[in-house]
């Protein structure tokens, strides 16, 4: 047993220094978000909305705030890559954008300005800001989402380094982050959690499938995400969200770093 | 030297044998006899009034799948007797289907929880769209009788502790001493072999991702290739090496995460932290070779949706893992309250893993030589070496090593696979002749994954059945935990390293 | 005035039993009983300090007076012993319909107990011995709660009647060398035996008494004899008799033998490994029970065990002419065995409560708490922390007790009695601990255990009993200091010293002197309700959150409670495994399957763990017994001839005899 720990003091340390400090956040090469240019769209053309599996994009039924012909909803997209590899014109493009945590699910889509009303003050949250417990539900994902999960206790993003920590029982829990599109046996269960936490609680989805349902929502076995099943904190979208989207959407529900997803575009 | 796969070898539509219901039995008999097995038996409805079985079982010394079809009219005699491992198909189809198999030993519900309410076989026609099952948090329990009640239960989940998938597991024990054991699943199923009905076959190679998020790889490959067995389509070698590339990049992350998995039952702390930072260098490798730190969005039909250009960095990586990894797994076998935990814990009997269908490098662990890759080769595999590695201790140190040396085989295969990467198209054009079926199979980092596609007259999904390794393996996981303590359960789970979604699907 | 009272008692208790005869009027055999039983606590209450005065009683046996007297520590230990006899009798055995056998039996039991405490001779003590075991045969013979209880019964007398004849060879061994039978009479002569009679007279006054308190291998008939009985047979045999035969040990080695000093020390050495290694024993099977009674049963023979050896102590202690210590080592066995019958005796009128709740003596979850009343769960919680020797009840003022006593042993001189001590004081130590396990056990399964099914709650006579007798025992250890007084004089005139006034010091109690270690459950009965007021006004002043009640959680689904809490055979598993030498537990699951073997229909699990004497010294004695009644069944032929043949042979005989 001494050789571990030698071995252990003599690997060094092997954790990130991002989000605490300038440097890499070990997600480079991944592809993200498809960018929207609305501005390359051609009249008629609507390639990308028939090869979306979740009908993320769909034809806009009427004229919006922003000339736009597509209702682009980033919480119903899977980063399949399908839209950007069809379109004729580049006006869906790749990109590397990740950090799509957000507070109010209307930021999640394009164009939108969200006149939502908190649904809760960053004040309820002071004395959680370095230390916060999350209760994880899986409601049926994929066991995605739960792999990036359980890569936030690796060394290299050590996620009790930021005060956040995974408990086993909801009634330490002040968050409760579910995965899944809520199948119908894990209804149940999930609604006990939520009932068994003590307040103030908060809820996370994460992934697109918690967050709308994703690629299998529908069905005779599956929900639409949390909608309508609890009340939601934080929307992180993703399919799955890396490690790093997680930290940032959590820094972000604290409000230790800035939501950088506004309208569906990510702002620095 | 290429090797051409044609329908005949891999797909059904040839080799379909039409069976009486009454000849099953017989038919099961003899296959079992001749050391074959049988893998599944599905259904699915060729015309709303029409229900047909498929059996699909492995013979020994052929290539070719034995697959019959039957087509009932009323209830089927259940092969549960004959081989063990039918007993939860035959399941799941009563649940989906409402097809009655008589003499089934076990005839409760189990794809279907059995206090859901539900108006109509899922699978049925007539089933009303967009009708979701309602299910009562209450659930059956096997019996304790007995005047003192000596026998204490213990029911974990669904919702368990730490980040894990959602399950159920019925503990019926003595203090230490586990009597009988009953991990009941299901939570999670989503019916995803349901939403493939009705789409065009490009449109579900996201669909077939998605089914097991840490297998995407090995279920998008099994289902392009039953697809192009079924449209005879031949897959260019670039994209044939490629994909055994990515296949066994998976293999790779999967295996080093199981490591550090087993590590943290083991409380080797350090060791946990080791694994699942090298883990994590190779899901970084993933993104950075494909965009995807789970491989996604690069298989289609007829190949990969874009080129890679591993050449040149990705074989440096990987010897830089390998020599990581390797000084990592030497550390580990020289651990001894490490291996003491290992060596002797859930013994799983050859004939047990056999009887129930185990898989992959859990009856690899009991002296069963099985590899996919290597007895029905598929992708680039019949033209590289593949190492198998079998054990016979049977017990969750040899499950480790096994996965050990699949680590150090996967790399091998990967330096030989980019040395012999040839150039050319990564794509060639699949046609789906409407009507048609095909069988596709590949050997996912916890076994044998087979998906068979059927096509009805429009040329779009009429059925697709999954095997999923993890469905097969947690059909014999309970044989190894009767009759042993407590203290070692979370250590035999980790050993097996089963996935829940992918059972569940 | 005391003797009048137990004449009193007498009496009734007569009358009952020849009511219970004849099978008339049992309510009023039951009042009678009950009213006796309370005379006689009166008469013990009345005639401490002194005892009563010696009377004559109206017969002569084997040409001798008979004399009636019980000195202070026998009405000690029979006041005490009388108060859950009192409650059993007044309300009877659950089994309605066994009334009067049960009824006679117990007067019997009074009867043969109140001759134990206080005749002083021979042959009348042994009547009275006899009558005695009688009575309490004939209780659980004629409750028949288990399908077979005639074989217990009968291993119950086999063992009983082994120690009576033991008894019988003391007794005729007293009498020729004293040559009379009355107990006077002992002590003079006694001196000029030799030690090595002496000694033989001491073991067999042990396994006389033994056999009756448990001692080992006579233990082993209590499991399945009180678990054939009811409560009520348990806390007559548990409280009244097994005073009874403690105070005849007591007697024995303490009065009728010379305190010769070798005799003395070897004699409590031997005394205290029987004792110790009894109580481990018993206290390890005690643990493992299932049933209410045959787990109190053990508990009983353990607590006995304790009582004996601090016997043992106090002879050890007085053959190294330490008078002051061997006295506190006395008055701590008297002390012990006056909580225990009360402890005891609440404890066995519970599990009857329990039995008229739920008609079983198991121990499983029963939720009986919730649905009784307030004072049953109180007294039951009393006499159970006074059994597992938590403050501040009068089983753990005796338990400390004993240890102070162990810890003394520094002051003896020779290598073995400061080895026996040290080790009877670590073997003491993991009997308590055990004990502590037992009652946790007993209480948090059997009767706090939750279950959504819902029987009965405990009835009124069931609450009274408990409610009683618990605070008896807590009055017990609250009044000490006062009841310590009691034993003063008996202690001066049996060892000269003034240890029973040494052991308080206004209201602490300590092991004759202050300076050592001090308790005082007086003190706590005051301060800890007074501490307790903080954190209770601490609630009242902060009630500042609405409370939202959700159910427990499991995980995200519903269970019943009762489906998944601890149950008694899981809570003793690891003893089970880690003392499995001892126990040698057999385990056999037996899975019946379908047509293949994999798929399970039942599984059948049964367990044992197995006694020690049992299949080693029982059985074969057994065989034997049996053996030799076979061959005598050989007479029985049936055929005419043969006896008329055995007849003539005999004839023969005899004359030859006559003539010759």
């Amino acid at each position: 047993m001494p050789q571990w720990t030698l071995i252990g003091l003599l690997k060094g340390k092997q954790t990130a220094p991002w989000p605490l400090a300038e440097g890499s956040d070990g997600q480079s090469g991944l592809l993200g978000m498809p960018r929207y240019h609305p501005e390359h769209c051609t009249a008629d053309c609507k390639v990308c909305a028939d090869v979306c599996p979740t009908a993320a994009i769909t034809l806009r039924s009427q004229k919006g705030s922003v000339d736009s012909r597509l209702d682009v909803d980033y919480g119903r997209c899977i980063v399949c890559q399908l839209c950007t590899e069809t379109c004729p014109t580049e006006a869906m493009t790749t990109s590397s954008d990740w950090a799509f945590g957000a507070r109010w699910r209307d930021d999640l889509k394009w164009g939108v300005e969200s006149t939502a009303s908190p649904q809760s003050e960053p004040s309820a949250r002071a004395g959680f800001r370095r230390s916060l417990h999350i209760r994880h539900v899986d409601a049926g994902s994929c066991n995605g989402c739960e792999s990036e999960l359980q890569a936030l206790n690796n060394p290299f993003y050590n996620l009790h380094r930021l005060g956040i920590f995974f408990t086993a029982s909801p009634r330490f829990a002040d968050l409760l982050l579910v995965t899944g599109p809520v199948t119908y046996a894990m209804h149940g269960p999930l609604r006990a959690a939520y009932e068994a936490m003590a307040e103030p609680r908060w809820v996370m989805a994460m992934g697109t499938c918690a967050v709308s349902g994703g690629i299998a929502e529908g069905g005779y076995a599956c929900g639409h995400g949390l909608e309508g099943v609890l009340p939601v904190d934080v929307y992180l979208p993703g399919c799955p969200p890396n490690p790093a989207a997680v930290m940032h959407a959590l820094l972000m529900f604290l409000g230790r770093v800035q939501q950088r997803v506004k309208g569906g575009q990510l702002v620095e | 030297m290429t090797v051409t796969q044609s329908a005949s070898e891999t797909g059904f539509r040839q080799r379909a044998d039409k069976l009486h219901p009454a000849a099953l039995k017989d038919a099961a008999r003899e296959l079992v006899g001749r050391g074959g097995r049988m893998q599944m038996v599905y259904a699915w409805y060729p015309e709303p009034s029409r229900i047909e079985l498929r059996y699909v079982g492995t013979v020994p010394g052929q290539v070719p799948f034995a697959v019959w079809r039957c087509e009932p009219d009323g209830p089927v005699p259940s092969l549960a007797a004959v081989a063990p491992l039918l007993s939860w198909y035959e399941r799941e189809v009563t649940d989906l289907f409402g097809l009655e198999f008589s003499e089934h030993p076990q005839p409760q519900r189990l794809v279907l929880h059995d206090s859901a309410i539900v108006p109509r076989p899922p699978f049925d026609p007539d089933y009303p769209t967009g009708v979701e099952i309602r299910a009562q948090n209450q659930q059956s329990i096997p019996e304790i009788a007995g005047v003192n009640g000596d026998v204490q239960l213990l029911p974990f989940g669904p919702i368990r502790a730490d980040v894990l998938e959602s399950a159920e597991f019925l503990f019926f024990y003595i203090g230490e001493a586990i009597l009988h054991y009953q991990p009941r699943l299901f939570y999670k199923h989503r019916g995803m072999e349901k939403r493939f009905e009705g789409l065009t076959p490009e449109r579900a190679v996201v669909l077939a991702e998605r089914v097991s998020g840490v297998g995407s790889v090995a279920h998008a490959l099994a289902y392009c290739q039953a697809i192009e067995a079924a449209a005879d389509c031949v897959v260019p070698p670039r994209a044939r090496f490629l994909r055994v590339l990515l296949a066994e990049m998976e293999r790779l992350y999967n295996h080093l995460y199981y490591l550090g998995h087993l590590c943290h039952t083991t409380t080797l702390k350090v060791g946990e932290a080791q694994g699942k930072l090298l883990a994590e260098r190779a899901k970084q490798l993933n993104a950075r070779l494909t965009g995807s730190r789970f491989l996604r969005s690069i298989l289609t039909l007829g190949g990969l949706r874009r080129d890679l250009s591993p050449k040149g960095w990705l074989g440096g990586e990987l010897e830089s893992l390998r020599e990581s990894y390797a000084v990592y797994a030497r550390h580990l076998e020289t651990t001894d309250s490490h291996l003491d935990r290992l060596i002797t814990t859930g013994k799983l009997d050859p004939k047990v893993a056999f009887d129930q269908g185990a898989t992959g490098p859990v009856d690899r662990a009991s002296g069963l030589d099985r590899d996919l890759r290597r007895d029905h080769p598929y992708a680039a595999y019949g033209e590289l070496p593949v190492n198998v590695a079998v054990r016979t201790e049977g017990d969750a140190h040899a499950r480790a090593q096994v996965r050990m040396d699949e680590i150090d085989a996967s790399i091998a295969l990967m330096q030989r696979a980019l040395l012999l990467l040839p150039d050319g198209p990564i794509k060639s054009e699949c046609k789906i002749v409407p009507g048609s079926d095909g069988l596709g199979w590949s050997e996912s980092p916890r076994g044998t994954l087979f998906y068979a596609v059927h096509f009805d007259q429009t040329g779009r999904l009429a059925r697709v059945k999954i095997k999923s390794p993890s469905f097969s393996n947690w059909r014999a996981f309970p044989f190894t935990v009767h009759e042993t303590n407590m203290m070692d359960y979370a250590i035999n789970e980790a050993s097996f390293g089963l996935t829940i979604a992918g059972c569940d699907r | 005035m005391s003797n009048n009272l137990l004449s009193l008692a007498f009496v009734a208790w007569i009358a009952a039993a020849a009511l219970a005869a004849f099978r008339q009027g049992l309510p009023l055999a039951r009042i009678l009983l009950a009213g006796g039983s309370i005379a006689g606590i009166i008469a013990a209450i009345v005639a401490l300090p002194h005892g009563t005065l010696a009377v004559a009683l109206p017969t002569r046996l084997a040409g001798d007076p008979v004399d009636f007297q019980m000195s202070p520590d026998a009405s000690w230990l029979f006041g005490f012993g009388l108060a859950p006899a009192a409650l059993a009798c007044a309300f009877s055995t659950p089994k309605r319909d066994a009334e009067a056998g049960w009824l006679f039996g117990a007067a019997a039991s009074l009867i043969g107990a109140l001759g134990v405490f206080g005749v002083r001779h021979g042959a009348g003590f042994l009547i009275a011995w006899e009558i005695m075991s009688f009575g309490g045969a004939l209780m659980i013979l004629s409750e028949r709660l288990s399908s077979d209880v005639g074989r217990p019964v009968l291993f119950m007398l086999g063992l009983l009647e082994t120690g009576a004849v033991a008894l019988l060879l003391a007794i005729l061994l007293l009498g020729a060398l004293s040559h009379s039978f009355a107990f006077q009479a002992y002590g003079h002569l006694l001196a000029q035996a030799s030690t090595p009679l002496l000694a033989s007279l001491g073991v067999l006054l042990v396994i006389g008494f033994g056999a009756k308190l448990g001692l080992l291998p006579f233990y082993e008939w209590f499991p399945a004899t009180y678990g054939a009985g009811s409560g009520a047979s348990g806390a007559l045999l548990s409280g009244v008799v097994m005073n009874a035969a403690f105070f005849g040990l007591s007697r024995g080695l303490l009065e009728w033998l010379p305190p010769q000093a070798s005799l003395s020390a070897g004699l409590g050495i031997f005394i205290i490994i029987v004792g110790v290694l009894s109580a481990i024993l018993t206290a390890l099977y005690a643990f493992q029970q299932e049933d209410w009674r045959e787990l109190l049963s053990f508990s009983s023979a353990e607590n006995a065990s304790i009582a004996v050896t601090m016997l043992g102590a106090t002879l050890l202690f007085r053959g190294h002419s330490e008078p002051l210590l061997a006295s506190l080592a006395w008055v701590v066995a008297l002390l012990h065995l006056a909580g225990h019958a009360l402890a005891k005796g609440g404890l066995f009128l519970a599990a009857d409560g329990v039995y008229r709740a739920t008609s079983r003596y198991t121990i499983f979850h029963t939720d009986l708490l919730r649905r009784s009343s307030l004072i049953f769960g109180l007294g039951a919680l009393f006499a159970a922390m006074s059994l597992a020797a938590m403050p501040p009840q009068a089983g753990f003022v005796s338990e400390w007790y004993v240890f102070q006593t162990v810890f003394q042993g520094f002051h003896l001189d020779t290598l073995a009695a400061r080895l026996t001590l040290a080790l009877a004081g670590a073997g003491l130590a993991l009997t308590v601990a055990v004990a502590f396990a037992t009652y946790v056990k007993v209480f948090g399964v059997g009767l706090l255990g939750r279950t959504s099914e819902s029987d009965g709650a405990a009835p009124p006579s069931s609450v009274i009993s408990a409610g009683l007798l618990g605070l008896c025992v807590l009055a017990l250890a609250v009044g000490m200091p006062l009841w310590l007084n009691s034993l003063d004089i008996v202690v001066e005139a049996r060892f000269g010293t003034q240890a029973a006034r040494a052991m308080h010091d206004g209201l602490l109690l300590v092991p004759l002197t202050a300076k050592f270690a001090f308790i005082s459950p007086t003190m706590l009965v005051i301060v800890m309700p007074l501490l307790a007021l903080f954190p209770i006004i601490i609630v009242l002043t902060n009630r500042r959150y609405a409370v939202r009640r959700v159910p427990v959680w499991y995980g995200g689904l519903e269970q019943d409670p009762k489906r998944v809490s601890t149950t008694a055979l899981t809570f003793s598993n690891a003893l089970r495994t880690f003392y499995s030498f001892i126990y040698r537990p057999t385990e056999e699951t037996e899975r019946e399957t379908h047509a293949v073997r994999y798929f399970v229909r039942r599984l059948t699990f049964t367990h044992e763990v197995a006694p020690i004497f049992g299949p080693y010294l029982f059985a074969p004695v057994t065989r034997f017994v049996f053996k030799l009644a076979s061959w005598l069944r050989l007479l029985q032929s049936g055929h005419l001839n043969f006896y008329l043949a055995v007849i003539g042979v005999l004839l023969a005989i005899i004359l030859a005899l006559a003539l010759f």
